[in-house]
């Protein structure tokens, strides 16, 4: 009897220990990241019956669990995945915004230079220092435009190096998480009970990941997860690991794509299947914003500089020389697509592709492909096909062409006519007396015909934003830009803002469950103190009536 | 509901960090005087803003094209209103002239006094201006506009009009070609009063030779009254040129005044609004602080 009770005492003594070593653990952890706090279960000892009732044996220590809500841990992930995926985006179009909208950087200034010196100018057309001033206002504009098409350029690249960045991020949380699907599979096969720590070091890691790419976790009979990336793509199933990686584009050797690794053959992404996360946002802001920015930046520098070229050329310089280009126009970038789905050789052609207009040109990319018998040209803005049976065609002002070599069936070009035009355009002219203000070669000097003609295009509508539009000025066609890259960055900001406050309250309900309270782990503290010094007493009750029994002896 | 002490820190660190960032805000629209500072923050107005700066620096130019032009045509004028002054007088010369007691001496005089006039009006019409252009050439500028001959003189210019755009729809003459001042409406001044020089220098001798002198003298009075005709029509025109200037400076300055009214009503700071947010939000500021540090240093712990 005497033992009993002091078996009894020496359980709850075992108990109340493992509580304060919960409890200590849980003091200990209160601001570890991912951190669940755990509690003890306690249960009684199963009571023996001695005819006249059951005498309970005891406690016993059932397990130790995590506090831990499955489904406001996946509304977490999925909210953090959406939120990082925003501010991603919204932080990269900030700074493309700030180049645009710098008061003293931006191209309003410089090209409201450029125009007014060519009206003071044309004011005193046979004055070389006014030639002069034109002259270098005409570089400071395509310095401008320059600066800025290499400025997105570099956006583009930085792009490239965050994608790789966040690829190789991706891959490292996927063996993490199953190097640690693998090690507490087996810690509950073997021992029953959860390595709670280790599951919430599993689950910061799928938190970490939901930050690079929309995470969807499928936990699986024993303990292990599945995890799926993007729109469903398995990235870690049990133990095993599948792979993301990098790839140069096969339409664009300037730009990294991302690829999925499955069965040694690397697919490109879509950029429909990447989403949310650091990963989704950059690759949504390279082809929402990135792309029909330099687009349209590019667009404007093509028609100024062709409406430049084709005023100036109608007119007569200083020696009454027929004027010639202002500007240097490069040729529109076209690509032959080097990797196809099929597996399709590509043949030998050059497509070669020419502005025949300048005015018709929309800040649009084509695709052309050849089935054998009809050439397709897809406007890519608005996916507008033109299907004819031989090249050369025309369409909005583009003459895309057969350069040289021939085509094969299934042969596919991207072209993109304004992309690299901001970037490099050049002044074609350094000589201040070959700038042709007179309307004809022998009028004399103070010939300003074509200088007024030239200044005229300040106010004249030249650029097409899209298919059908009427043409605008060029400063009104930059702050339609600078204004819907505004209005992008605004919406940005307020879906991201809801987003954080999204965010922050689903956290905010997981640290409420989850979360360690120091006041109620100061109380648990006391509480098993206290049934510590219980058990204590009655162990040494037990103690004192068996000394009763030998005293009797 | 239960409440981790993570949660205690991390609510009460986020509500400090929001009302920085609006202190932050403030004070860069206090400093710049500027209710946005990015197009994101009000993307129509900043677009607004953008087309409406660039619309006032087009009348901006426009007012320098119109001072470019009022330079030119006051001194279109100045020169003109001496050609002007020196063919009055020239008239009263020749009214002289017709004095019959005049001998072939005298007359002499008269056509050199005359001559004079006719160097002086030669050497107006061929002015260059400060940098060096000839002024009455049309667009030759680089070129002489007048050779004189023994007959008078003769235009190398061309009649080209040099427009200047003075307005958004108003293109204006700044130039005045030498043949329509000195040469217009078949009268030539130079040729009238080379004329009248040979004939005074020519002795008379007899009443033929009187009656052709009379003659003569009579054409070359009326010629120069028709050439002073031309010279004033020329004058006039510039003048009502000077006048419209002055009435497009002044609508150019009005829409001057619209466009920064309308671009400080988008992008202006209410600066009454923006120093009682500030002071606002440094009340809020410090209540937060003190509720943090009030919060955060309640814990059971203290008293075990």
């Amino acid at each position: 009897m005497g033992s009993g009770i002091l078996n009894i005492g020496q359980s709850a003594l075992a108990a109340a220990q493992v509580g304060i070593s919960v409890t200590g653990h849980n003091i200990a952890n209160a601001s570890t990241p991912g951190y669940s706090r755990q509690v003890v279960t306690q249960a009684a000892a199963q009571a023996q019956n001695f005819g006249y009732g059951y005498v309970g044996q005891g406690t016993s220590v059932a397990t130790i669990n995590r506090v831990y809500n499955e489904l406001l841990n996946s509304q977490m992930v999925n909210s953090q995945s959406t939120s990082v995926g925003i501010d991603t985006y919204a932080s990269q179009l900030s700074t493309v915004e700030s180049m645009l909208s710098d008061t003293s950087a931006g191209l309003s200034p410089t090209l409201n230079s450029f125009f007014s010196s060519l009206k003071a100018l044309s004011a005193n057309p046979s004055d070389i220092p006014s030639r002069e001033s034109f002259l270098s206002n005409s570089q400071s504009l395509v310095n401008r435009f320059n600066t800025m098409g290499n400025r997105l350029n570099e956006i583009q690249a930085d792009v490239n190096t965050q994608i790789s960045g966040s690829v190789t991020a991706v891959n490292s949380y996927a063996t993490q998480i199953a190097r640690l699907n693998d090690v507490i599979d087996k810690a509950i096969s073997t021992t029953g009970n959860q390595p709670n720590d280790l599951m919430d070091q599993r689950d910061l890691l799928i938190s970490e990941l939901s930050k690079e790419i929309k995470t969807t976790v499928v936990p699986q009979g024993q303990g292990s997860y599945n995890v799926f990336i993007g729109n469903g793509m398995p990235l870690v199933v049990g133990a095993s690991t599948y792979e993301l990686t990098t790839m140069t584009s096969p339409t664009d050797s300037s730009r990294q794509e991302v690829a999925y690794v499955s069965n040694g053959n690397s697919t490109i992404l879509s950029k429909d299947s990447l989403v949310g996360g650091t990963l989704g946002g950059l690759v949504q802001f390279r082809s929402e914003s990135l792309d029909k920015v330099q687009n349209q930046l590019g667009q404007i520098a093509l028609v100024m500089a062709e409406s430049f070229n084709d005023q100036h050329n109608a007119g007569f310089d200083r020696n009454g020389t027929a004027g010639g280009d202002l500007f240097t126009i490069p040729a529109p970038t076209s690509q032959l697509k080097t990797q196809y789905d099929d597996g399709h050789t590509p043949g030998n052609a050059t497509l070669g592709v020419t502005i025949s207009d300048a005015t018709q040109v929309l800040p649009s990319d084509y695709k052309l492909k050849f089935d054998g018998t009809n050439y397709t040209i897809t406007r890519l803005s608005d996916n507008t096909a033109f299907t004819a049976g031989v090249l050369p065609q025309t369409h909005d002002g583009l003459t895309f062409n057969i350069a040289s070599g021939s085509m094969v069936t299934g042969d596919e070009y991207s072209v993109r006519p304004t992309r690299d035009m901001a970037s490099s355009i050049k002044l074609a002219i350094s000589d201040p007396n070959k700038l042709a203000m007179a309307g004809s070669a022998s009028t004399g000097k103070s010939d300003n015909t074509n200088g007024l003609l030239l200044a005229s295009l300040q106010t004249a509508g030249k650029v097409k934003t899209s298919a059908g539009s009427t043409a605008i000025t060029f400063s009104s066609s930059f702050s339609q830009l600078v204004g819907s890259v505004g209005n992008k960055s605004s919406e940005l900001k307020v879906t991201g803002e809801s987003e954080r406050q999204v965010l922050a309250s689903t956290k905010n309900a997981v640290e409420a469950e989850s979360g360690v309270n120091l006041d109620e782990e100061a109380a648990n503290l006391i509480r098993y103190q206290q049934a510590y010094q219980a058990a204590g007493k009655v162990m040494q009750i037990a103690s004192e009536l068996f000394d009763v029994l030998l005293s009797l002896g | 509901m239960r409440i981790s002490t993570n949660t205690i820190y991390s609510e009460g660190i986020s509500r400090i960090t929001s009302i920085q960032e609006k202190q932050v805000k403030l004070q860069e629209q206090i400093s710049t005087g500027k209710r946005f500072n990015s197009p994101s923050e009000d993307p129509v107005a900043a677009a607004r803003a953008l087309d409406i700066s660039y619309a006032m620096d087009v009348n901006q130019n426009y007012a320098y094209t119109r001072k470019t032009a009022q330079n030119y045509l006051n001194s279109i004028e100045g020169n003109l209103q001496n050609v002007t002054d020196l063919m009055t007088s020239a008239q009263s010369v020749l009214v002289g002239a017709g004095n019959a007691t005049l001998g072939d001496t005298e007359r002499k005089f008269k056509a050199n006094e005359l001559q004079n006039k006719l160097d002086a009006i030669l050497g107006i019409a061929n002015t260059q201006d400060a940098s060096g252009k000839y002024m009455f050439a049309g667009f030759k500028t680089d070129i002489k506009p007048f050779t004189s001959t023994a007959t008078g003189a003769t235009y190398n210019g061309n009649s080209n009009e040099l427009l200047l755009q003075v307005d958004s729809q108003r293109f204006m003459p700044a130039n005045a070609a030498g043949d329509s001042v000195f040469q217009a409406n078949g009268t030539d001044v130079f040729a009238a009063l080379t004329d009248i020089i040979n004939l005074l220098n020519t002795p008379i001798t007899n009443s033929t030779e009187q009656a052709t002198f009379n003659t003569g003298l009579t054409t070359a009075i009326g010629k120069m009254k028709s050439g002073l005709d031309n010279v004033l029509n020329v004058r006039a025109k510039v003048g009502s040129q000077l006048d419209e200037l002055d009435k497009l400076n002044d609508s150019g300055s009005a829409l001057d005044l619209q466009y920064q009214t309308a671009l400080s009503e988008i992008q202006d700071l209410d600066y009454a609004q923006a120093l009682s947010d500030v002071s606002k939000y440094e009340t809020i500021m410090e209540a937060a602080q003190k509720t943090f540090t009030a919060t955060s240093q309640l814990s059971l712990f203290n008293f075990m």
